[in-house]
This record gives C-alpha cells, sequence and structure tokens, in this order.
C-alpha cells in the first residue's frame, strides 16, 4: 500500500472525511465503462476524486461525455500516478478519515464495486443484467508506459465515442432492384432484405435506445455498431423487430475483448461464432433447440445467427473475400445458433453454470469448429455413449494437440436420459470426459514432426482402460456441455474449439434483458 | 417510385500510412525481426537474422515478440520496434 506522506497533496480534497481516488485514462474503454458507475457513490456516500492522466481538453471531453458529476484532476507530470502506483487503470483507492488506503481495486469488476458500495453502506451500484460484462480488465497504467517520441500520442487520442452520426440514406431510383443492390453491396452470397428507413426505424424503436448510440466496436476493422446499424443488419437477416433486445448483449459480446472477435475473424482456421440462447427469451422469441437444431427450422435461430454473420461482414469488415482468411471456413458463416433444451436438461443449464438465475435469459458466444458427430445407439450405460464422445473429443484441433482445446458437446436428450439413469450428475459427465479423453503415447513415437508433438513436454500422461495416453483437455473445465436436439435419434454432437484462453479466444456469456432497455 | 435504404455498413474511411521509401541496401542498417509467436518462427527468424548479418551486412538485428499470435500487438511491443530501419514480421507454421 503507498505511504500517503509521501504521496502528493490530492487537489480538492477535504480533509478528515473518506475520499475515492480513481486513476483513469480518457481512451480507455474499461474507463469509459467504470467511471459513471461512481456517480451514485459521489452523490450519495464520499467524496470522489477522478484523476485523469491525460490531458485537459480530452478529460474536459471525456467528463463531458461520460455525465461524470464528480470532481476530475489533473494528473500534471503523473506525479500521483507514480505516488500510488496503480498498474492499470481504472484504478480506484479508498482513503480513510486519515488519508491512508483502506481498500484498491482496479479493472472493472461488477463484485468488487458492489463490495466497495456495501463498505460504503450504500446499496448495490453494478446490477447482474444491466448489459455490461461482470468483469473486464483495464489499461497499463500511462505512468508505466515506455516513454513516446511522439509526446503527442498521450493527449491525442481520441475518446471513443458513445453516439455517432446518423447512418447514411441512400435512395434507389426505380431501374435499380433492390434486393439485388444489397446483395452486390452489403451481403454475403444470399439475398437480404433491403433495409428501408421504415424497416430500420420500427427495429430502431424496438430496442427502446437512441439510434446514434454505439454499442460496441466490432473487429477487425472496429467499425462503429450504432443501434441504427445494427437494426439495418435485423431487417437484412429478416429478423423479428423484438429481436433487438437479443442483438444489442450479441454485438456487446462479441465485442468483448475475452471473446476476441479480432482473431476469430481473421484466423485461417475454422472457427466461427457459435450463439447458445438460454432461459425464457427461447420461448418468448421462438427460439428451437429440437430436432435440427443446428438447421434452418427455425426463424428466430437462423436470422438472429445470420444478423451477427452480416454484423461481422458489414460493420466488423470480415469479408470472407478479403480479411477473414479461413482455409475452409464453415458452414457456421451464413448462421450458427442453438438453443439449449432445458426441459429435458435434468442438470443446471448452460447459463446457471455461468453465473446467471435460471429465470434470466442469457446468450453464449463460443469460436466454435463445425459440429463432429457422435453416434451411440446400442451401448446400454452411460459410460460407453460417454466413451464414444471422449474418442471424437481426443481428435477436435488435431489428434496430437493437448492442452490447449476447448470443446463443447452437445448431447442429445436420448444420451442425456441414459446418463441421468445411470446417476451422472453433469459434474460427473464433465469430469468422466475429462478423465478419459486421452491421445496414446504411442502415436508420438516416430517423431515425424507432426502438429502435436513438439509441445509433449508440457503434456500430462495419464492411463485410460490400460492404455498409456497424454490427457487431451487442461482441465474439466475445457468441456462445455450443452443439451440440445430431438427427443428421438442418439445422436450427440462435439465442436472444437480456436485457440483458447487469454491467449486466443474465451467463451462468453450475457445476460439479454427482459424488457428492452429504456423501453 | 424510389427507395430509400439506411446504409448497415461501416463507414469510416481508414486513413492508409505512407509507406517509408524502400531502403536501398541493409549495410549498416537495424533490423527488428516481429516473432509472432507461431511454432516455429523463432527458428525461421534465427536463420533469417544470421543471414541479414553474414549476407548482407546488417550492423543490428533486434527481435521482438507478440504473446501470441492471436491478437493485435500491445503498444510496448510496437514501441520496441521504434527506431530501427526495418521490420521483418514472421508468419510462421
Amino acid at each position: 500500500m503507498p505511504q500517503l506522506e509521501s504521496a502528493p497533496v490530492i487537489p480538492g480534497m477535504q480533509t478528515g472525511k473518506k475520499a475515492l481516488l480513481v486513476f483513469f485514462e480518457t481512451d480507455c474503454p474499461t474507463c469509459q465503462l467504470m467511471l459513471p458507475y461512481l456517480n451514485v457513490l459521489a452523490k450519495d456516500s464520499v467524496q470522489v476524486i477522478a484523476i485523469s492522466q491525460d490531458g485537459e481538453a480530452p478529460t474536459r471531453e471525456f467528463a463531458r461525455a461520460m455525465q461524470i458529476n464528480y470532481r476530475i484532476e489533473l494528473d500534471h507530470g503523473l506525479k500521483l500516478s507514480h505516488a500510488y502506483n496503480p498498474q492499470t487503470v481504472p484504478a480506484l483507492f479508498l482513503l480513510d478519515e486519515n488519508g491512508r488506503v483502506a481498500q484498491s481495486l482496479v479493472g472493472f469488476d461488477k463484485t468488487a464495486l458492489n463490495n466497495l458500495a456495501a463498505a460504503l453502506d450504500h446499496a448495490p451500484i453494478a446490477l447482474p443484467d444491466d448489459g455490461a460484462p461482470a468483469w473486464k480488465p483495464g489499461c497499463s497504467s500511462r505512468h508505466l508506459e515506455p516513454q513516446s517520441a511522439d509526446s503527442s500520442s498521450t493527449n491525442g487520442s481520441p475518446l471513443l465515442r458513445k453516439t455517432a452520426e446518423p447512418a447514411v440514406r441512400i435512395t434507389l431510383t426505380d431501374n435499380v432492384d433492390p434486393v439485388e443492390y444489397c446483395r452486390e453491396q452489403f451481403g454475403d452470397a444470399l439475398p437480404v432484405v433491403p433495409p428501408t428507413v421504415e424497416k430500420v426505424e420500427v427495429m430502431v424503436r424496438a430496442s427502446g435506445l437512441a439510434a446514434e448510440t454505439v454499442v460496441g466496436r466490432i473487429p477487425p476493422v472496429y467499425g462503429e455498431a450504432t443501434v441504427e446499424k445494427i437494426a439495418a443488419n435485423a431487417v437484412m437477416a429478416g429478423c423479428v423487430p423484438e429481436m433487438m433486445r437479443v442483438l444489442v448483449p450479441l454485438v456487446r459480446a462479441v465485442c468483448d475483448e475475452r471473446f476476441n472477435a479480432h482473431g476469430v475473424q481473421a484466423t485461417t482456421h475454422f472457427a466461427a461464432p457459435l450463439i447458445m440462447i438460454n432461459g425464457p427469451v427461447r420461448e418468448q422469441l421462438g427460439f428451437w433447440s429440437r430436432q435440427n437444431v443446428f438447421s434452418n427450422v427455425a426463424r428466430a435461430n437462423s436470422t438472429l445467427g445470420r444478423a451477427l454473420q452480416l454484423l461481422l461482414l458489414n460493420v466488423g469488415g470480415g469479408r470472407p473475400d478479403g480479411i477473414d482468411m479461413s482455409a475452409l471456413g464453415n458452414t457456421g458463416k451464413f448462421s450458427s445458433c442453438i438453443a439449449e433444451n432445458e426441459e429435458e436438461n435434468p442438470w443446471e443449464p448452460l447459463h446457471v453454470e455461468r453465473g446467471l438465475r435460471r429465470e434470466q435469459s442469457a446468450l453464449s458466444l463460443f469460436a466454435a469448429e463445425p459440429p463432429r458427430g457422435v453416434s451411440e445407439h446400442t451401448g446400454q450405460n452411460g459410460a460407453t455413449v460417454l466413451r464414444a464422445i471422449c474418442a471424437t473429443l481426443a481428435t477436435v484441433w488435431s489428434y496430437r494437440v493437448c492442452m490447449m482445446p476447448e470443446a463443447v458437446v452437445v448431447l442429445c436428450p436420448e444420451h442425456v436420459k441414459t446418463l441421468h439413469r445411470d446417476h451422472f450428475t453433469k459434474q460427473q459427465v464433465r469430469q468422466f470426459l475429462f478423465e478419459n479423453t486421452g491421445v496414446p503415447v504411442r502415436y508420438y513415437d516416430g517423431q515425424d514432426g507432426g502438429e502435436g508433438t513438439q509441445l509433449v513436454a508440457q503434456y500430462r500422461e495419464i492411463t485410460i482402460q490400460g492404455e498409456r495416453c497424454f490427457q487431451k483437455f487442461s482441465s474439466p473445465e475445457s468441456i462445455h456441455i450443452f443439451v440440445a436436439g430431438g427427443t428421438a435419434g442418439k445422436f450427440s454432437a462435439v465442436l472444437g474449439s480456436w485457440s483458447t484462453g487469454p491467449r486466443g479466444s474465451q467463451m462468453v456469456t450475457y445476460p439479454i434483458p427482459e424488457v428492452v432497455q429504456g423501453g | 417510385m424510389s427507395i430509400t435504404l439506411v446504409h448497415p455498413g461501416n463507414e469510416r474511411v481508414a486513413q492508409a500510412a505512407t509507406p517509408p521509401a524502400r531502403l536501398a541496401s541493409l549495410a549498416g542498417k537495424k533490423v527488428a525481426l516481429l516473432d509472432i509467436s507461431k511454432p516455429g518462427g523463432s527458428l525461421f527468424l534465427d536463420r533469417l537474422g544470421e543471414i541479414l548479418r553474414t549476407r548482407y551486412g546488417a550492423a543490428e538485428i533486434i527481435r521482438a515478440r507478440k504473446p501470441t499470435f492471436a491478437k493485435i500487438a500491445p503498444p510496448q511491443i510496437i514501441e520496441q520496434l521504434r527506431g530501427v530501419d526495418a521490420v521483418i514480421e514472421a508468419l510462421a507454421d
């Protein structure tokens, strides 16, 4: 903890009273997300002083755009930053009446923010379903950045805007077919519904948000996804207006740094975003979770997946004939959206495992390979079903690559019935798959230099049914379980991942609001 | 009857950076080799650095490495490249 006796005086701070210092950078997306949450604390509970690591002009603009109601001071020469030495921003320091640091936290973390509010006898300030992620890492503190030869870069960085200009209007003359025009200019290979001003306005109204609100910046070109742009792509995909309540959190999810859409959209790998839907929204908007769940069976699934792909293409710039470099592609890039068959699932559904209430609608995003089928019709017990799945799981990414991949296992209701009858809990299913999926060590004997053979020093050796194997997955949590499909047919599926973890793409789960924001 | 559409795409025009003039020779130059962290990349760059020094007379070779090939280079890596005469980025596999 920093020693305040040696720290510079905080301008404007009332002595003898608790204070909350918050260090920030104007161009840090996490600071832009977090600082407005402190308005309510400043109003009710504590003197809040924000310390800007940037110059006066961008700081004034930040305060105006973020509608900050508390005092902001400039950190001249970054002296305060050096004294308090936060590693990342935003960084909060709660000072007691004697000016000593009682508590500190960095980044954006709803639980920690609510704990801080509780320490100040205040109600929670960061609600779980307000559309923001539960957690978001911050940026490196300015005082730790290498000195830039270009001294203007610190104060010249553009503030990420909360609103953008209205989209350009395009008027077509009578001799232009609007469907053909849109397919050529804004579609992929399939026709789209022309996004007329009238249709887009209906869609925007259904969102309950202002048309110019920037919901996210979609990689790899980081185009601004305003509500209006989202609505236009939703019209093109054939969505109903009510789908805007799903599309807004979906755009936030795809722009979440943990998902890393930049990499997913540009890789030579197969990966395509798989949308997984849970909760009451399935019934409310008609998301399908039964037979043919991966297919063209329901308007909600097909149009939501397609709207995401059109947004990635048109706003994100991930053109399949350009920056999207996938060697073979993936049919999921037309549309890839499945819902969980929670009615046939005796265990916790995916969104509950990931921290949400059962009655909270939610979407999860996973960078997925195409589905691989697993047929097991004659096995009479749960272990036999799981061993069939293990054999397919062992091949994801490439047969001798271990530890790095993750996978989604989509269990069909008949397989689930067998497992449940044999008293498998969901955690036991996951543990069984983890402990029984491996690659025989003898496959690595030839020293042929094939993919995965160079990394054996990092692999774990285990015995599976008497055979020495390298364990396929790094942990049980690398295997995500989802129940879907029709009640007839003992076919499950395995979907491998792209590069995983903080260095690749991580699954993200976002709540879907029950009513549209502002609606 | 005419029809009016809402532009559904990114309208921001990217400003292309002007590339620096091509070097006439590598002799006496400082060259950075950026490893994007793909398997085999460092082996390739080791050999490339040796060739640039011995065959083309490069005065200094510096190495920088992205933490992961799956994401864009963080600012501190770009900073390491500042001041060199040329950068070679190795994709690999």
